[in-house]
């Protein structure tokens, strides 16, 4: 990474991949199969019925989908997360720790994460990033262009890893 | 360790020579390299297979509204999740 990004924004990049490869397990780990799905091994909780600290962390992520998605209540996967208080809790503290603004731009980061969701086939986290990022504006083209770097770089990943490609490639001294 | 000899960049001729000399242009810009990077030279054994993929590198890593760092943190983030150490 040689494009003006020091080791702050790589960390950042790091987090922006662990924690979209994470949320799409659990929403693969719960048969959640689309932004749409209604139904999961794990039933959701709705704010309406949830204790109080579930319940403020439920109306902050409905008001943010609002906000940053354009849909109304908050996504399935945080409803079905609720049914462990600290779970959604740590969870959703760390989606917007990592995913605001800051080294890196937060459109950048959320570009990054379909790029990671398109490349583990996660579904639920392609349409869950593709809809915050068409709500900001991205087009096909972009989403394409999101695409075509995924395909590309699934491309040299296979040859260098079938080939046991030592990298020449150094850190900046 | 490689499991292929890598093509000496040196020795390449042709549409081989052509497409190593290109990248070698293009790498300085991007990351300041002075020599063509290994997956490109193990690539030169299939000249078809090297062009193609310099090819879709020009299309998708070069051309478009995104800048290269908005690509390559996409990249980094794509090999990253397929384990790639390269």
């Amino acid at each position: 990474m040689r494009l003006g990004v020091d080791e702050v924004g790589v960390t950042e990049l790091m987090g922006v991949t662990e924690h979209t490869r994470a949320l799409a397990t659990a929403a693969a780990g719960l048969c959640l199969d689309s932004l749409e799905s209604t139904r999961s091994i794990v039933s959701p909780i709705d704010s309406g019925a949830a204790e109080a600290a579930v319940k403020a962390v439920l109306e902050e992520i409905a008001a943010w989908a609002e906000t940053a998605m354009g849909r109304p209540g908050a996504p399935i996967l945080w409803r079905v997360l609720a049914g462990n208080p600290h779970y959604i809790e740590a969870t959703w503290r760390k989606e917007r720790a990592l995913m605001d603004d800051g080294a890196l731009l937060a459109r950048d980061k959320r570009r990054t994460a379909l790029g990671v969701a398109m490349a583990m086939r996660g579904r639920y986290m392609i349409e869950y990033n593709a809809a915050v990022l068409r709500h900001a504006g991205d087009t096909d083209h972009d989403l394409l262009e999101v695409l075509g770097v995924v395909d590309h770089y699934t491309t040299l990943n296979t040859l260098s890893e079938g080939m046991q490609i030592e990298s020449d490639i150094r850190p900046p001294a | 360790m490689t499991t292929i000899r890598m093509v000496d960049p040196a020795a390449a001729t042709g549409k081989t020579k052509e497409i190593f000399d290109a990248v070698l242009r293009r790498e300085a810009v991007v990351f300041g390299a002075t020599a063509v990077s290994n997956i490109w030279r193990c690539m030169g054994h299939s000249p078809s297979l090297l062009e193609a993929n310099w090819n879709r590198s020009r299309a998708l890593m070069q051309r478009g509204r995104f800048t290269p760092l908005q690509r390559e943190l996409i990249a980094t983030a794509v090999s990253i999740g397929n384990a790639c150490t390269y």
